[in-house]
């Protein structure tokens, strides 16, 4: 039984040039103590995916579907029961920890806040908590920087902030958006670390959101890729870097660079963008980019399904097969 | 991980301490902001202590002494009935100050929450801006005029009268303030922290538009200062023989050509004040940014 499981997940966006479908149908599952990565590109529904999760959308955004949080459907819970949930059973990090912190707030009084709020833990405790809680990430001399403004800091220590904040109530689910793309390689690194040993250390699932299968290679188990707001693939991280079945998930690894491949010049990438799904489509989503496309991609929705010897994959074409055809 | 560890782990120079010392060590490096404090804090001591400063009653008569220059017994010379103007300048300061101090208070306790809520919940906005709108649009004279008729012209008429004119100012910058704060990220991250509104408006947006809220204040006070000399010299306001920067004005102009110090000194008073105020205020602003405290 999956810690989190998502079923037939739909986002639709009212805006002013008309709706959007961000999501269409998704679904995968997070186990117990599982990383799971979700992958693709920017703007292929990864992060309203997330978002959608525990109602954080804009008002404008429908949501459809089923969200079971070990056994609770979070979908149908009012916005005062989801407040519950958010920070206490699903925590989240998000991109940017330069402007993710309070400005006026010192790091003490927001890593206390969550626990006042979820634990109704008050006075000395509070500080102790929130001492243990940045060392436990990684910052050095905890009692003095719980005194300390965001501004002091700098942007990886922002994040291992952010991170003690999501962690501070031992939350089931930690959502990760992007934790490290605003931060330099190294730092990176670190903060990978953290997020590693938290899962040994508290049997945390996390939900990694990220476009870069570097990141996904170093610390997840399972891939979830997205395309145009679909989930195209899902695998466990070596199947799938082995063996990519999906087009799209191909074109991303060979866009990775790769000093092996620099020989024959350059970065390969996907021709086109991602496109604005208005309406759920008949086709394959990823048709137009894709130089295995014919008239049944064009025209029939293919099912994610596992192939014979291979993992779900949501393509007419898979991969393996039709390599072994042409080699 | 280690290695970041212990590049990050600058000593740091200055002990932590509290934010308040912190603002007031930063508004004691800035010279014009420590000469605004000074001339606010006189006025202020004046203010309070103003029968023990000023040498004479500020209603004492004397026919005598009508329109004497300023001299060493009366520093701001008398006025037509012979009264020491320098003692109505400090009794009037009294009564400036409170005005000002009080109906900014009074506007930013009614106009804050609004523009909270204003900005905060959508489906209020429309109705508190167009009533923002209508209240601005509403003579500031016609209202004073208004209440000093049900009220009589007092002391309290002139707080509310200029109080009442600030609402809209204060809820405006309050509403936008709140408007581009609720779009930051730490605001949501805040919200997918489980915080509830109350929470977020409490610690997160109002804390943040404190620095606006200053800068509205400081504009206020000095200007409910000249509210309240305007509403005195046209006599809504307190009422003779009660000293006031604007009474003193209003008995001024009919004695321009004798006794000019009549005007000059309570008009100095009022610009003085109102000048050392907006040096204070922007030194408060700059002192209040934490952005800044890399240098404290």
């Amino acid at each position: 039984m999956s810690l989190l499981t998502v079923r037939d997940l739909s986002v639709r966006f009212r805006t002013e040039d008309g709706p959007v479908l961000a999501v269409d149908r998704a679904d995968f599952e997070v186990g117990q103590g599982e990383v799971v990565a979700l992958v693709g590109e920017s703007g292929c529904g990864k992060s309203v995916t997330a978002l959608a999760l525990t109602g954080l959308l804009a008002p404008n955004a429908t949501v459809t579907g089923n969200v079971d949080l070990d056994g609770t459907d979070l979908l149908a819970l009012p916005e005062s029961r989801l407040r519950n949930i958010r920070g206490r059973d699903v925590a989240y990090i998000f991109q940017e920890p330069m402007t993710s912190l309070n400005p006026v707030l010192t790091i003490g009084r927001q890593i206390g806040e969550v626990l006042r709020r979820h634990r109704s833990m008050r006075g000395r405790a509070v500080a102790r908590r929130a001492a243990e809680l940045l060392e436990l990430v990684g910052i050095p001399l905890p009692q003095r920087r719980l005194g300390e403004y965001p501004h002091q800091l700098s942007g990886g220590m922002r994040q291992r902030v952010m991170i003690a904040m999501a962690v501070a109530c031992l939350p089931r689910l930690i959502v990760a958006d992007e934790p490290t793309t605003a931060l330099d390689v190294t730092i990176q690194a670190g903060i990978l670390d953290v997020l590693r040993h938290l899962r040994d250390e508290t049997g945390t699932a996390i939900l990694l959101i990220t476009h870069d299968l570097g990141v996904v290679a170093d610390v997840a188990d399972r891939v979830v890729v997205m395309y145009a707001g679909r989930v195209v693939e899902h695998s466990n991280v070596d199947a799938l870097f082995a063996h990519p079945s999906h087009p799209y998930t191909r074109g991303l690894l060979d866009a990775v660079p790769n000093p092996a491949r620099h020989a024959d010049g350059g970065l390969r990438e996907i021709p086109g963008r991602v496109p604005v799904v208005r309406e759920p489509s008949d086709a394959c989503t990823f048709a137009d980019r894709c130089s295995y496309a014919d008239s049944l991609c064009r025209t029939q929705r293919p099912l994610l399904e596992p192939w014979p010897g291979g993992h779900p994959v949501r393509c007419w074409h898979p991969l393996p097969a039709r390599q072994g055809a042409l080699i | 991980m280690t290695v970041e560890a212990s590049t990050l782990d600058i000593p740091v120079a200055v002990a932590p301490a509290g934010m308040r010392r912190r603002v007031l060590r930063r508004i004691l490096r800035n010279p014009l902001a420590v000469t605004g404090l000074v001339v606010v804090c006189v006025a202020a001591l004046l203010a309070i202590f103003a029968q023990f400063v000023a040498p004479f009653p500020y209603d004492q008569v004397n026919f005598n002494e009508p329109l004497r220059p300023p001299s060493g017994t009366h520093w701001f010379g008398t006025d037509s009935f012979g009264r020491d103007q320098f003692s109505r300048a400090v009794y009037g300061l009294r009564a400036s100050v409170l005005v000002g101090l009080l109906s900014v208070v009074f506007s930013l306790t009614i106009g804050v929450p609004f523009g909270l809520f204003a900005g905060f919940y959508g489906v209020l906005d429309p109705v508190v801006s167009r009533l923002t709108d209508t209240l601005l649009a509403f003579p500031f004279l016609v209202l004073a005029v208004g209440l000093a008729a049900i009220l009589g012209p007092s002391l309290t008429t002139a707080v509310i009268a200029i109080g009442v004119a600030q609402i809209p100012g204060v809820v405006r910058v309050t509403r936008s303030e709140t408007l581009r704060l609720r779009g930051m990220d730490f605001v949501a991250a805040a919200v997918a922290g489980g915080a509830g509104d109350a929470v977020l408006l409490r610690r997160h947006i109002l804390p943040n538009a404190t620095n606006a809220l200053i800068v509205q204040a400081t504009v206020a006070v000095p200007g409910a200062i000249i509210g309240e000399a305007v509403l005195s010299f046209l006599g809504l306001g307190v009422r003779p023989p009660t000293s006031s920067l604007g009474i003193m004005l209003a008995d001024a102009q009919t004695f321009v050509r004798d006794g000019p110090w009549m005007a000059v000194f309570p008009g100095l008073t009022i610009v003085v004040l109102a000048l050392a105020l907006n040096l204070l205020g922007d030194g408060l602003r700059d002192a209040l940014d934490p952005r800044e405290s890399r240098s404290a």
